[in-house]
């Protein structure tokens, strides 16, 4: 039987849904029986969806400034940030 | 809600044929997001600055990007390469593996037996959008986030800000898989604890 720690421990796991069938029965078996834990998990995915929205999109004019900058003649000869190779 | 960020990817044709509108609706989409992950590595300003010089160079290349990656990743990536450049350039250097010192955010909730000793708190906010209405605890989850370890909040960032997958994230920041796994787990353990001491106390 797996401790309220351990399911703690793995809920990233399961979340990614990367988890061995074997073991997420082992889970879904302590989840049954613990209330805790079906908190905890059903509460992180509530802040994991709403992580993303904590981030503010972009301001017209920070939009702006980047448009302008893409048509300066000298944009980016210096960086050595190219595309990156595609996996 | 807007939940998914990779529909961008259905303005490729445009974005390959040079088509501007469609870029800046792409800016538009992104550029917060990527700013957040420059923010990461480097002070406020030069993470501005190195996001535009990102998207310059992203400009310059996407005629012939392929697609093998979603769009969202790969300007993820051009992002990444910036800031380790810039922060090569400065003679800064930053370690992303795990600190094996630091405590487990949530680890003296559980009794010796690995069981609950104080369960998280009912939580009044039960949906994202409900906890995204809550001013006070965002701010809190703002000063939160500043204050993680860099190596923690790049992972957070990258899985859980851009959703990037953990094969993509080792590669972009050059750690291994269980040291992702570690950090990312200890970075969310400190939000989620964070957010249930504001739902019992009402303060940060």
């Amino acid at each position: 039987m797996l401790s309220c720690k351990q399911v703690v421990d793995r809920a990233d796991h399961l979340l990614a849904g990367e988890m061995p069938w074997r073991q997420r029965a082992g889970v879904f078996f302590h989840l049954v029986i613990c209330v805790h834990c079906r908190r905890y998990l059903r509460q992180l995915r509530v802040l994991l969806a709403a992580l993303p929205h904590l981030r503010p999109r972009a301001t017209e004019a920070q939009v702006d400034a980047v448009m302008a900058r893409l048509h300066q003649p000298d944009a980016a000869d210096s960086s050595a940030a190219d595309a990156p190779r595609e996996p | 809600m807007e939940l998914s960020l990779d529909d961008m990817d259905a303005l490729l044709p445009q974005l390959r044929s040079g088509d501007a509108d469609s870029f800046r609706q792409l800016v538009a989409r992104y550029h917060g997001a990527l700013v957040g992950v420059a923010r990461t590595f480097l002070r406020d300003g030069e993470a501005e600055e190195a996001v535009q010089e990102a998207w310059v160079s992203a400009y310059r290349h996407i005629a012939r990007f392929e697609g093998r990656s979603s769009l969202r990743t790969w300007l993820t990536r051009i992002v990444i390469n910036e800031a380790k450049m810039r922060l090569r350039r400065n003679g800064r250097e930053i370690l992303l593996n795990v600190a094996t010192v630091e405590t487990e955010p949530l680890a003296d909730r559980f009794d010796a037996g690995g069981h609950w000793a104080q369960g998280p708190q009912q939580w009044d906010s039960q949906s994202p959008e409900a906890l995204l209405e809550e001013r006070d605890l965002l701010d809190c989850l703002r000063r939160t986030l500043a204050k993680l370890p860099t190596n923690q909040r790049a992972v957070l960032e990258l899985r859980d800000f851009q959703g990037e997958e953990l094969d993509a994230i080792c590669n972009m920041l050059e750690i291994s898989a269980s040291n992702v796994r570690v950090l990312l787990h200890r970075a969310r353990t400190q939000l989620f604890s964070v957010v249930d001491h504001y739902q019992e106390t009402g303060e940060c």
